[in-house]
């Protein structure tokens, strides 16, 4: 087995977090709420933020779900880089993400934590599973506050 | 059959297929997801570029010769298709684009027409999407009910329950025959003997038993049958409907153009007899005579001689699974003989999750199936986010299973050194 292939991708970070998530749960308040889902392996999370309306800051992102080592090693990840950001911010970090998964950008020093998922990129039918969390993330923050999402944003 | 002649039918078939032979990520392809769709033998890729080399017309048209040799083609794979699982007559099998398409002809023609209100449609809770989504069309707009049979312990086809729910108020039982998640082999001629007393139709979906075991639609005595080309060796955008042929002639057309037409004014038309009445526009010819192919590969290495070596294969694969502890294995277990199950393993393995796992093994050139295979209502039944599954059809190996089990095991290592 290619197993300097699979290191790349499976990185001993993504493989800790995969086990043992540090953002696991529900905001308190929840002051956005989005469910994402990736239909075409049934991976879904819920994703739940709160926000300093003043300063339109993301205090605090946590997660619900099962998904595979990419999709929870990548929100995981995605929840803590967010904490302190403001919302205009998070959207940039979304553009971000999804060009890395394109090979074509990463993030700079003090996000660096994020670029672990860079091998992703290496592997396109997987860019959906580390893409999800990032997809989901785009859809709660556009909501208007206290707005009830219609559904789930799905990852197609 | 021994294992030094089982051995001889996956030796003499695989130089048929040129696609096997080759490596995928630097390791020879090993393909286990025949569920999903087969490979093609030379046999059919060479009726195709024969086909478009030499006949290429369309059909039912013109009275030039090649429209003429088309024709005779495309009809000729037709009677091959209506031998292969003994249809009393051709005009009972159509020609459809998938299974799926033929599973919607009859919803549409015959369910939007001919269900009431409080008219009850059963299913049971392992069927694909192919055969729920068009009951949920009918069901909406007719107001008729759906009702799902459920799993007995060993996640098989619950006769009992059947029984208890089938009524006068049932006029449709739509079942899968083989379930392409669980493996299991329903009692659809049972099924359908209970189903004909009540006065019920019964629809077979018949894509995961069609290429892997004879078929023969009037022992079974359903009322339709659908089956799908590119999982038994022909092209995708070929399936077929089989119908009994009073109810088919009974049935309005589905899908309105040329071809399904005899006599078309500016207000009204009629339409052209069985099975053309249902194969409206130019049809996916090429495809149809590659299916014609691939019954006529099919039959010569004999669909007794396939499927006893798929449960010689199963009993294998599954003797394999059951000594990695970390194995759940979904569908019943195979019985002495595996007469009771496909080749082909729905799994989890704990800490490795089943996108995860496919992954690692297509760096071994091994190819699976991961996530709800079509079927997410079973698997939220199963209590199951998604499964990885191995699927077998007569060119497999037990070397191939062999190489399969190996990288499996080197997967549950790789992530359990992280988690141990």
């Amino acid at each position: 087995m290619s197993l300097n292939n699979l290191r790349d991708l499976y990185q001993q970070v993504i493989l800790e977090r995969y086990k043992k998530p540090r953002n696991r749960g529900k905001t308190n308040p929840v002051d956005r709420y989005q469910k994402g889902h990736n239909p075409s392996c049934g991976d879904t999370i819920e994703l739940t933020l709160k926000l300093d309306g003043d300063s339109d800051r993301i205090e605090d992102v946590k997660f619900e779900g099962e998904g595979c080592a990419i999709a929870m090693a990548s929100v995981d990840l995605m929840a803590e880089a967010l904490k302190g950001r403001t919302t205009a911010e998070a959207l940039e970090m979304v553009q971000k993400f999804q060009a890395m998964m394109r090979g074509e950008a990463e993030f700079p020093q003090e996000l660096r934590k994020l670029n672990v998922m860079q091998g992703v990129a290496q592997f396109p039918v997987r860019i959906k599973c580390a893409n999800l969390s990032w997809h989901t993330l785009k859809a709660a923050l556009e909501l208007q506050q206290g707005v009830k999402p219609a559904g789930f944003v799905s990852n197609e | 059959m021994t294992i030094a002649q089982e051995r001889t039918l996956a030796s003499k078939v695989r130089a048929d297929f040129p696609i096997l032979h080759q490596q995928v990520h630097g390791h020879p392809l090993v393909y286990l997801d025949n569920a999903a769709s087969s490979q093609k033998p030379k046999a059919v890729l060479e009726a195709l570029q024969h086909y478009y080399q030499t006949d290429n017309a369309n059909v039912h048209r013109g009275v030039h010769t090649l429209s003429s040799r088309a024709t005779d083609a495309y009809e000729g794979a037709r009677d091959k298709v209506a031998a292969f699982v003994n249809a009393a007559t051709r005009e009972q099998i159509v020609y459809t684009r998938n299974a799926s398409e033929a599973i919607n002809l009859v919803a549409y023609s015959w369910g939007m027409n001919q269900l009431q209100p409080g008219d009850e449609i059963m299913l049971s809770v392992m069927e694909h999407h192919s055969n729920l989504i068009p009951w949920q069309f009918v069901a909406q707009r007719t107001g008729a009910v759906l009702k799902f049979v459920e799993l007995t312990d060993t996640q098989e086809f619950d006769l009992d329950h059947f029984r208890s729910l089938i009524s006068d108020k049932t006029k449709l039982v739509s079942v899968v025959h083989v379930s392409n998640t669980l493996g299991c082999i329903n009692p659809i001629e049972e099924i359908t003997r209970i189903a004909h007393q009540y006065g019920a139709r019964v629809l077979i979906d018949a894509c995961q038993s069609v290429p892997h075991m004879p078929i023969d639609v009037q022992a079974i005595d359903c009322d339709w049958l659908v089956a799908s080309g590119h999982k038994m060796c022909a092209p995708t955008g070929i399936g077929f409907l089989y119908g009994k042929l009073d109810l088919l002639r009974s049935m309005p057309p589905f899908l309105g153009g040329g071809e399904m037409i005899a006599d078309v004014f500016l207000d009204h038309s009629t339409y052209a007899d069985l099975p053309h009445k249902f194969e409206a526009g130019t049809p996916a010819i090429a495809e149809a005579i590659g299916l014609g192919a691939a019954v006529d590969y099919l039959t010569n290495i004999g669909m007794d001689k396939i499927h006893a070596y798929e449960e010689e294969l199963t009993l294998y694969l599954f003797d394999q699974l059951n000594q990695i502890p970390e194995v759940k294995t979904y569908g019943p277990q195979p019985n002495a003989t595996a007469s009771n199950r496909a080749a082909l393993a729905s799994f989890t393995t704990g800490a490795v999750h089943p996108h995860d796992l496919s992954t690692i093994l297509d760096q071994a050139g091994i190819a699976i199936r991961a996530g709800h295979h079509c079927t997410q209502p079973l698997h939220r039944y199963l209590n199951a986010q998604s499964t990885a599954r191995a699927s077998l059809y007569f060119y497999n190996t037990r070397e191939e299973i062999d190489a399969f089990i190996v990288s499996l095991k080197e997967a549950i290592e790789f992530f359990g050194s992280i988690f141990g």
